[in-house]
Order: structure tokens, then C-alpha cells, then sequence
């Protein structure tokens, strides 16, 4: 278990590696120097020149890629940081520190000042999405996998593939004119803070909403499915056939054995619900992880973009082995070495 | 009135009285010669606008309005109303020119200028004091500022508009990759910015300049307290009505107001700004759970969405913002002055108005200077047409038309609807425009470069301002690489004019030269709109989008 737990830990420093340096070397490709970016763009080609020397930015894409790893790892002093630079960076943990991010050339902050509020905003958001959808999936592909083709299959899979059809920015604005401008019973925007008068429970009604609506059916079609597989299962019949109770071969045999697929799918949701609410959190204003990944894409600023995607890869992979450690639990067959 | 009025004085009251000029040419004139708005406004026998009274306005509270809320290197770089409006309530400007183009003393408390227009005298208010200190405001702080600008190396668009009249271009000692020097530019004489004593500064310019006092009230020139070197954030000092407490990109700004600011108001406590993010619905949303007060801009689509609401006022103000499709003269299709023609005739106007801005706006003239510009000078318009487009092209060897990247950016919408309406107008006369978009932050790495694209361009009260900014030789602002002697020559020579009939002659010539040579595709001129909570009081739409919260109060 022990070596189990080793050998994933050094995939995912592997994993983490390999994407840091594929957005590294992708953002190489975006026009703009960091240089440019730094002092915005009404900045004469002179000052850029100059800054472009001073950051060394003209070095190869590998040493500069070593020099952003050696910051992260604080090994050598972040060089944005450098008084000499001009450009009045300050970092309150010092330049040189352990998991030093670098310096965001959009907010003009460190990143670790930035990045890890967003994120926590965005987790209790992904939080309270994913407590309503698991179970609501969970009673919903347990019911429409009991009997397939049956009126309540029907029924139930109408409202999933409806639900699940409609884009997040349609139900977003759907449920803001119900809810907003016709009936107001809620805010439009969730801002997280309650200077706008309206306390802060309430502004995550209409985000979750959006994000329950959109994915609980998804995930109840696969469960589903699993559902239905396993219900024709020989053991199932057996135990239909010597009389027990529909409840006790549902809850006692079926659920668990239909459980072992769809529990990947409702994991993979979490990474979905960290790093991919980004629609759901612009048509709210919502000051999440997913809009700032957005902003820092389009405005080329790779610090912020590099700390995103360690963080989301770190989130993948132990969303994963979770997952695998789910299987020992529902599947006894399954041992790890 | 003053004995030591300009003398130019009793004859612009001679030309006003006799017809010669209009009454908003005469107020513009009288007051940048250095008589107040009161007593410009008596001589032209009209009026002077009611402006609410501090007693009747409402004390306390706090008013929230939507705004992006964009990264501030320098207040002194401002390169968007957006980011002057969070400096605006923090830092004030030596003068204010209104939204009917009456500029009035700010921080000053007059101006004298010399008879040739090279000799301007401010004379700085007594009672202003900054926050942080208690000090006054002197002259050596509004030296500092002024000279900031000039500097090449900070990198300020008044820079541009300094130009031609108090900083002089000259030819650096680098070299480009063609051998030729690089300009630079400086102060032309060590006195050109000169303190006279502690309130009085004298501008001594080389060349006549009228628009001074304007020129003062661009949005990067912020008096900025010399000791905190150019930052802004949290805590930075000002003279302005309010102390800034907050300030997150992404995120909003804080304020409280000062209870020893010099002027009137402010009538709030509070006041913030909040970023709605680039989500149009998202300040549709706000505005309908009242989670915000206001926005500082709402477009045609997001007007027809809230104006039904019943506690929202919308405000209309006709601007001289625009979009041009701006074309580089040194890239190899548009070299020939015929294409660059063909694709005025191209463009049917009021359909991209009607199509692109919902009807919000009036057609332009392809020459940057609108009729409501002081110095507008109205000639022949021209329809869209296609058959002369056409045979311009021809006969600038494109009888098969061409193809052809276009940049522009996706936010705000109507700036790629306004892409999009042109590509298939100008595809009638057989070019083929490309559309690429880049999102905002790239688009303003490439806007200078990029041989063919869309620029928008804020409200100047003055044509001359656009003109010396985006299309003199050379100028910070010149995207589109415009460099034509003559027509420089006569922008010079229109700075320096004060007869309005002898201006509007040069100002003739100009327009003719930008129709007939320029660089440019102007398709009209916005009307900006907003909305605001009707219980905000003494809110007044500017054209520029600026906002001056210490004039709002809200009511209870």
C-alpha cells in the first residue's frame, strides 16, 4: 500500500511536470513578451527592451522554464522581484520561498495572494454542487435503471437528458429572469460579500442551481446505465428468484456492484466543478478559480497560469486515486500492489 | 469684467453679437481665454445651467456602481476612462471641461494666456490641501506632474498632446534596424514649465496653442503627489474628495469621503465600485437585485433589457466616441490612396449603425472631426458607392479586389458586430476581410502593429485632441502610421488659430486631406448610454464616461 501510494505520488510530481512545461512552452506562442505585459501597453519599445534584458527574458525556453521551477521550489529569488526592475513587485513572504508562484503580471500581485481566496470560493461553490448532485443522481439512476423502458425510466430520463442539454449560460439567464427580474426572490450577481444587501447563502442559490442542473443528469444516465447491466445479472435474478424483498436486492446487491463504474464519473465531476464552472461563475460575477484561470489565459499572464494548472493536476490526480481507492472498498476483488 | 482680459475678448463679443460664430464656439473660446464659465455665459445673454444646490442634496450613504475594475500601474499612463474613474475621486486635474465643452479652473483658480497664445499663466487655488499631511498644493507639485509627462520613459499619452507647442521631438542617439536615429522627444527649452512662485506656474510654448486649459484636463493628467512617485493603490494620497481604502483588480474599489475636502461635497459616506466581470448579463442581473446602484456604461442591448425596470433612469449622451478601421499606408495593399478611398465608398453607414448599435449613434465622415466639435467644418457627404469603389480599386491594379486580415477585439459587442457588418460591406466591392479577433489584452499588444484593424477611441471635447494624438508623424498614439507634412503642418497651424472663420478654413483643408488621403474608415459616432438607481441624485452622463462621484448623493 505503502509503495501504492509512493509510486502515484511520483506520478503525479511526473504529471505535474510535464503540463507545467507544456502551458510553459504553449504561452511561448501567445503574442506579447512578459516583458510587454508587465508594463501594460502604452509602454514605449524602449522601456520593454530594457525590462526584456533585465528579466532576461531573451534566454531559451528551457533555461527560463528551469529559472520559473527554481522560484517555485525556492531555490533561487523570484527575478520579477529584483528593485532593479523597476517595476515595485513585492512579495510579503519574501522572494525566495518554498511553492513560490511568482509574481500574476494581471493583478499585478503575488500569485499565492490571488489564487488560493479564488480557489477557496470556487471550492465551496464545486462543495455545495456536488452534495446535491451526488445524491440526486444517485436516486435518480437507481429509479430509471430499475426497469428500463419503463413509464418512470421515461419520465426520469426526459427531465436528465433535458436538464443536462441545456447550456449553463441558457439555464443561467433562464433561471435570473425567473428569479431576479420577474419573481425577485434572489440576487443576480454573488459577489460574496453582503455590501449589495443580500446576505451571502443566498447568492449561491442560483450558481449551484446552474451547476446541479446542468450535471446531475449526466451523471444519473450513467448510473443508469450501470444500473441496468447489472440488474441483468444472473446473481440479481438469483436472488429475485428465492424470494427477497426488491429493497433488500437494491440496496443489499445491486447498488453496490452498480456503483463501481459511475463512481469514476461522479469523481471526475469534482475536476469539472473546480476547474471547468468558468461559464457559470462569469454569468454570476462570481470571484472564482475557473474565471481567473479565463482571465489569465487571455491575458497571457503565465505565473498565475502555471500555479492553476499544478493545482488542478495535483486535484486530478488525487481525485484519482481516490477513485482507485473507492474500487478496494466496493469491489473486494480488486487489490492494489 | 476683468481689466486683464485677453484681448481677443471684445472681438469674439463683436463676432457673437454680429453672428459671425455660435454661442457654444463663443462660451468655449471666451472661457479658454481665461473668462469664467458666470461671466461667458452672461456675455452671451444666455443662461448659465442650473446645477443642483449642496443644500438640497442628500447627506450620507453610499452609492455602488458596476465597473471593470482594470490593473493601475500609473495613474499618469490611464489608458481607459475606467481606470481614470477609480484615480478620478482620488486625484484631481488643474482644470474641468464640462459636458457641454465649457471648460472651467479646477485646481486652478484662473488662467491668463498672452496675447500669441504661447504665454499661459495658472494660478493654483490656495485651499486645496492633500489628504495625507495636511500640506498645501504648490507649484512645485504641479511642476513635478506636468514635467512627468513630458518624460519619454513614463510613457504618457500627454506626451502627444504636448507635442507641437511645448515638447519637441529630436532624433535619439539608438538607431532602428534601418539606420536611421530613433526619435525621442523633450522639453524644448528648460523653461517651458516654469514656477513662478509658490501658487503660479507659466507654461512658455513655442508654438500658439489654444486648447491648453483642455489639453490640462485629459484623463492621464492627474496631479499626483510627487512623493508617492507615480503609484497608486490603497492609501494613495490625493486632493480629491475621496480616500481610497480598497482596490482589487477583478474585484472593486472602496472609498470614504474626506470631511476636509476643499470643494463641494462630497454628499456620501461611501462609495465603491464593483466588477461585474465582461458578462453583459451580469450587470442586468445586479442592477434588477439592486445590488448595485449603477453602471458606468450600458449598451443598446442592456438599455432595451432595464429600462423597464421600474426604479431604473436611463441617461443618453451624444459622444464623439467612435471606431475606425484603421489602415497602415506602409502595408503593400493599402500603399495606393485609391484603396484606401474604395473602402469609404464601401460602407453604407446608417446600416451599420442600425445593424451594430441598434440605432445609437450618427453617421461620421471619415475625417475624426464631429459635428459637434468646436471646429467641425461641414463638407459635401458622400452615399455608399459601389461602382466607384470599385473602379478605385481597379485602378490601384486590385480589379479583383484582395484579401485581408482585420484585428479587432470581441468585448465590447457592438466592436465586432461593427467588424462583422463591415467584412460583408467591404466583400461587395470584392475585398475579402479576414476577422481576427484577439481578446482584449492581446488586441492592445498588436493595435499599434497590425497593418488592418478596428480601433475604438474615446470622447475628446476637441477634434484637434484626436487628431494630434492618433494621426501627427510619430505621435504616441499613431496606430495607424499616418504621416502625411502637410497635413501635420496644418494641425500646427489650426492649434494656433483663434479667428473660428479662419480655423474653420484650415479645419477644411484638414478633413478634405483625411478624405481624400487619411488612413482611416469611420464608420459614426456613439451614443453612449447608461442606467442608474433613481435614487441616485446629481448624476450627470459625461461623454467621456467619467464619473465624479463627490456630485451624487442618494436618497433615503
Amino acid at each position: 500500500m505503502v509503495k501504492f501510494l509512493l509510486n502515484r505520488l511520483a506520478m503525479m510530481l511526473l504529471t505535474m511536470l510535464c503540463a507545467s512545461f507544456l502551458v510553459f512552452a504553449v504561452c511561448e506562442y501567445t503574442p506579447g513578451s512578459v516583458a510587454r505585459k508587465s508594463l501594460g501597453p502604452f509602454a514605449t519599445q524602449q522601456q520593454v527592451d530594457l525590462l526584456t534584458v533585465k528579466l532576461k527574458a531573451n534566454d531559451p525556453l528551457v533555461v527560463r522554464y528551469g529559472r520559473w521551477l527554481g522560484v517555485l521550489v525556492g531555490a533561487i529569488p523570484d527575478p520579477l522581484q529584483d528593485p532593479g526592475t523597476g517595476l515595485n513587485f513585492k512579495d510579503p513572504r519574501g522572494a525566495q520561498y518554498f511553492g513560490n508562484f511568482g509574481y500574476s503580471t494581471l493583478n499585478k500581485l503575488p500569485v499565492n495572494d490571488v489564487i488560493w481566496n479564488r480557489l477557496g470560493n470556487t471550492a465551496i461553490l464545486a462543495g455545495l454542487a456536488f452534495l446535491l448532485i451526488v445524491p440526486l443522481s444517485i436516486v435518480f439512476g437507481i429509479l430509471s435503471g430499475l426497469k428500463e423502458g419503463g413509464a418512470l425510466d421515461r419520465t426520469l430520463s426526459v427531465i436528465c437528458i433535458t436538464f443536462t442539454s441545456i447550456p449553463e449560460f441558457a439555464s443561467g439567464v433562464f433561471l435570473v429572469t425567473l428569479f431576479v427580474i420577474l419573481w425577485p426572490i434572489l440576487p443576480g450577481t454573488s459577489p460574496l460579500n453582503s455590501d449589495g444587501g443580500w446576505a451571502i447563502p443566498y447568492q449561491f442559490v442560483l450558481p449551484v442551481a446552474v451547476l446541479v442542473i446542468y450535471d446531475f443528469g449526466y451523471v444519473a444516465r450513467m448510473i443508469r446505465v450501470s444500473m441496468i447491466g447489472v440488474m441483468e445479472r444472473p446473481y440479481i435474478r438469483t436472488a429475485v428468484l428465492k424470494g427477497m424483498s426488491t429493497r433488500r436486492v437494491i440496496l443489499g446487491h445491486a447498488l453496490r456492484n452498480a456503483m463501481i463504474a459511475p463512481f469514476t464519473v461522479l469523481l471526475l465531476q469534482i475536476n469539472f466543478l473546480i476547474s471547468g464552472v468558468v461559464v457559470t461563475e462569469l454569468v454570476f460575477a462570481y470571484p472564482g478559480f475557473g474565471r481567473l484561470i479565463l482571465e489569465a489565459s487571455l491575458f497571457g499572464d503565465i505565473s498565475t497560469l502555471e500555479a492553476a494548472t499544478l493545482i488542478t493536476v495535483a486535484i486530478a490526480v488525487v481525485t484519482q486515486l481516490l477513485g482507485d481507492l473507492g474500487y478496494i472498498l466496493l469491489d473486494p476483488r480488486i487489490r492494489v500492489r | 469684467m476683468d481689466r486683464k482680459q485677453h484681448p481677443y475678448i471684445p472681438t469674439l463679443v463683436t463676432d457673437l453679437t454680429s453672428g459671425g460664430i455660435s454661442r457654444r464656439d463663443f462660451l468655449r473660446k471666451a472661457t479658454l481665454l481665461g473668462v469664467s464659465a458666470a461671466a461667458a455665459y452672461s456675455l452671451a445673454g444666455i443662461s448659465e445651467p442650473s446645477v443642483a444646490k449642496a443644500e438640497d442634496m442628500p447627506k450620507g450613504g453610499n452609492v455602488r456602481i458596476g465597473m471593470r475594475c482594470m490593473e493601475i500601474k500609473d495613474p499618469h499612463l490611464a489608458d481607459f476612462a475606467e481606470k481614470s474613474n477609480v484615480v478620478r475621486q482620488v486625484c484631481e486635474y488643474l482644470t474641468l471641461t464640462d459636458r457641454n465643452n465649457i471648460t472651467h479652473p479646477y485646481l486652478l483658480e484662473k488662467w491668463e494666456v498672452s496675447e500669441d497664445l504661447k504665454t499661459w499663466t495658472l494660478h493654483i487655488r490656495k485651499d486645496v490641501k492633500w489628504r495625507k499631511g495636511g500640506k498645501a498644493l504648490t507649484a512645485d507639485d504641479v511642476v513635478w506632474n506636468l514635467k512627468r509627462v513630458c518624460d519619454p520613459a513614463i510613457g504618457s499619452s500627454m506626451l502627444g498632446l504636448f507635442t507641437g507647442y511645448l515638447v519637441q521631438e529630436y532624433d535619439g542617439d539608438e538607431k532602428d534596424e534601418k539606420g536611421n536615429p530613433k526619435k525621442s522627444s523633450k522639453l524644448w527649452a528648460d523653461n517651458a514649465i516654469e514656477k513662478v512662485d509658490d501658487v503660479t506656474v507659466r507654461l512658455n510654448c513655442f508654438a500658439p496653442q489654444i486648447a491648453v486649459p483642455e489639453h490640462l484636463y485629459h484623463y492621464p493628467m492627474f496631479i499626483l503627489d510627487p512623493a508617492e512617485n507615480g503609484a497608486f493603490g490603497a492609501d494613495a494620497n490625493g486632493t480629491g474628495p475621496f480616500e481610497i481604502v480598497e482596490y482589487a483588480v477583478g474585484k472593486g474599489a472602496k472609498y470614504k469621503a474626506r470631511s476636509d475636502y476643499w470643494g463641494t461635497g462630497p454628499y456620501l459616506d461611501t462609495f465603491e465600485y464593483v466588477d461585474l466581470g465582461d458578462n453583459p448579463g451580469a450587470g442586468i442581473a445586479a442592477i434588477a437585485s439592486k445590488q448595485v446602484d449603477g453602471l458606468s456604461e450600458a449598451d443598446a442591448v442592456q438599455v432595451n433589457a432595464m429600462k423597464n425596470f421600474p426604479h431604473v433612469a436611463v441617461y443618453k449622451v451624444e459622444t464623439t466616441q467612435t471606431v475606425v478601421a484603421r489602415m497602415h499606408p506602409d502595408a503593400e495593399q493599402f500603399k495606393d490612396k485609391r484603396v484606401r478611398q474604395a473602402m469609404r465608398y464601401a460602407i453604407d453607414r446608417e446600416k451599420i449603425v442600425q445593424t451594430s448599435l441598434l440605432g445609437a449613434g450618427t453617421p461620421a465622415e471619415d475625417h475624426h472631426v464631429a459635428p459637434s466639435h468646436p471646429e467641425y467644418a461641414a463638407l459635401p457627404k458622400y452615399p455608399r458607392d459601389i461602382e466607384k469603389a470599385k473602379k478605385l480599386l481597379a485602378d490601384a491594379g486590385y480589379p479583383e479586389g484582395f484579401e485581408f486580415d482585420m484585428v479587432t477585439r470581441p468585448d465590447p459587442i457592438w466592436e465586432l458586430n461593427t467588424a462583422q457588418v463591415l467584412a460583408e460591406q467591404f466583400k461587395d466591392i470584392g475585398v475579402t476581410i479576414n476577422i481576427k479577433s484577439l481578446p482584449s489584452a492581446q488586441y492592445w499588444e498588436v493595435w499599434t502593429t497590425a497593418p488592418f484593424s478596428l480601433t475604438a477611441w474615446g470622447h475628446r471635447p476637441l477634434a484637434i485632441m484626436t487628431l494630434s494624438l492618433a494621426y501627427r508623424s510619430n505621435a504616441a498614439w499613431n496606430e495607424s502610421h499616418y504621416s502625411n507634412a502637410e497635413f501635420d503642418q496644418l494641425l500646427t497651424k489650426a492649434e494656433g488659430i483663434l479667428d473660428p472663420k479662419e480655423r474653420s478654413k484650415v479645419m477644411a483643408k484638414i478633413e478634405a486631406i483625411m478624405q481624400d488621403d487619411g488612413p482611416i474608415v469611420q464608420p459614426f459616432w456613439r451614443i453612449f448610454s447608461t442606467v442608474m438607481d433613481k435614487k441616485v441624485k446629481g448624476f450627470e452622463l459625461h461623454p467621456s464616461q467619467y464619473i465624479f462621484a463627490h456630485q451624487y448623493a442618494i436618497a433615503a
